[in-house]
């Protein structure tokens, strides 16, 4: 039985195009919003910034932690999305 | 300042600054990176020591920066410059390195890091910072005791906490190159934490440490503690069975199977008197099977119910023979419309427990 949220379901299931970074399992409005400050206002950027760091669970966690201050739960979130999106749609 | 670093990359960009300015050394303007200072110390260093003036080619843009960092070694006669740098690169604080000296270091540790760049430094920084902090931790310690900041937020931090009591030193020599195969298995297995990637030998042995005791340790010993535990548990070598529930107490209502078994291992008193009444009793009742006490219970209720028909049989007779003739004429007709039923159940009483005439002449024996 899978746990990701209704979010993450709906992330991974189709190209994310355009979509702000809001639409990311994990990440809400103040997550978004210090994203956004920092320049990451699509949720490709941050698609961008994961593959930079070659996809790697603890880097991006620790990235995501210190750009947005998102706790474990949220930086698990986020990159458990993210992570099947790329093998969804680009592996 | 008399004396100067022979190799000023140890120094921090402030103080290198500090130091040309007060050799009246023209700072290039703006911030640069630590290199640009370092050069000019050695250049000023070169300068002091060995009274050459300095190289005409002195970097005044910022576009020959990596070429000086290279050239350097090269340029310079200084042998001891030469010798230093490479290992001073580990000294070299994380914020102060270049982007290559970063990947460099962090290749030492097994780490192929990707692109470093604006967003993604600080995350290599932190990276190499707690490698760096791993390796100083097992070198002062043979028992390791912690893990980096960043890690705190991991699930599985205390897990390498506990696996490291024990064998620490035997595995750490043998397979640092196994890490890379070692660490995919560990992963899945999903007992270290997510941070546990790095070839630091430190890592290896808490990645030794759980498939290790994983495999041999966790079945054998488990197995034989689980043997040993029931066997001798105390001094005095009285080992204890599983623990029953006491029948009867807390609500657990008593029931015939689970009597009889209880009987036999701790009511023995009670069961041999009940079986010695039992017995008396229940003589005439060969019908009954062997085993008397899962009946018993329904025998007592009987039996109960018996004694209260005999008491009321009893009375009524004792009434009849004290009563006045004229009375007991009108009592009779009572007597009669209540008799036969009476005699009637205990006839049949009588002859469910197959006692037949001789409960009867036991009754009017009274």
């Amino acid at each position: 039985m899978s746990s990701t949220s209704q979010k993450h379901k709906d992330f991974v299931a189709e190209p994310m195009g355009e979509k702000p970074v809001m639409a990311l399992a994990g990440i809400g409005e103040v997550l978004g919003k210090r994203l956004e400050e920092k320049g990451f206002d699509k949720a490709y950027v941050v698609l961008g910034q994961f593959l930079v760091l070659k996809k790697d669970e603890e880097l991006f966690r620790d990235w995501l932690k210190d750009t947005c201050g998102a706790n474990a739960k949220q930086q698990g979130d986020c990159y458990g999305c993210l992570k099947e999106w790329v093998h969804g749609f680009m592996s | 300042m008399a004396e100067f670093h022979e190799n000023p990359s140890v120094l921090t960009k402030e103080r290198l600054k500090s130091e040309l300015a007060a050799n009246n050394v023209p700072l290039p303007s703006g911030d640069h990176k630590k290199e640009v200072y370092v050069q000019l110390y050695k250049k000023n260093l070169t300068a002091q020591n060995n009274k050459k003036s300095p190289p005409a080619d002195t970097f005044s843009s910022d576009e020959e920066l990596p070429t000086p960092v290279v050239s350097n070694k090269s340029r310079s006669g200084k042998k001891a410059t030469k010798k230093t740098d490479k290992p001073r690169l580990e000294d070299v604080e994380v914020t102060e390195l270049t982007d290559e000296d970063l990947k460099q270091q962090l290749a030492k540790y097994g780490v192929n890091p990707g692109p470093i760049l604006a967003t993604t430094r600080k995350v290599y920084e932190d990276k190499l910072q707690k490698l760096r902090d791993e390796v100083a931790d097992e070198a002062g310690a043979p028992d390791v005791t912690t893990l980096p900041k960043a890690d705190s937020s991991q699930n599985g931090n205390t897990n390498s906490d506990q696996y490291s009591d024990k064998e620490d030193e035997e595995t750490a020599p043998p397979e640092p190159e196994q890490v890379p195969v070692v660490e995919k298995p560990v992963r899945s297995r999903g007992k270290t934490p997510v941070t546990v990637r790095t070839s630091s030998r430190r890592q290896v042995k808490v990645v030794e440490e759980i498939l290790n005791e994983e495999t041999p340790k966790k079945t054998s010993k488990n197995v034989i503690e689980d043997i040993l535990a029931n066997e001798i548990s105390t001094p005095t070598g009285i080992s204890a069975t599983c623990r029953r529930p006491i029948k009867g107490a807390a609500g657990r209502p008593l029931k015939p199977s689970e009597y009889w078994l209880d009987e036999s291992r701790v009511q023995r008193s009670i069961s041999t008197e009940t079986r010695t009444y039992s017995e008396t009793v229940s003589r005439p009742i060969a019908s009954v099977p062997s085993s008397k006490a899962p009946v018993r219970r329904g025998f007592l209720s009987l039996l109960l119910k018996l004694l209260l028909l005999a008491v009321v049989v009893g009375s009524l007779y004792y009434v009849y023979q004290n009563l006045d003739s004229d009375q007991v004429r009108t009592l009779r007709g009572l007597l009669d419309s209540v008799i036969v039923p009476v005699q009637g159940a205990v006839e049949t009483a009588a002859t469910f427990l197959g006692v037949g005439s001789s409960g009867a002449t036991e009754v009017t024996g009274k």
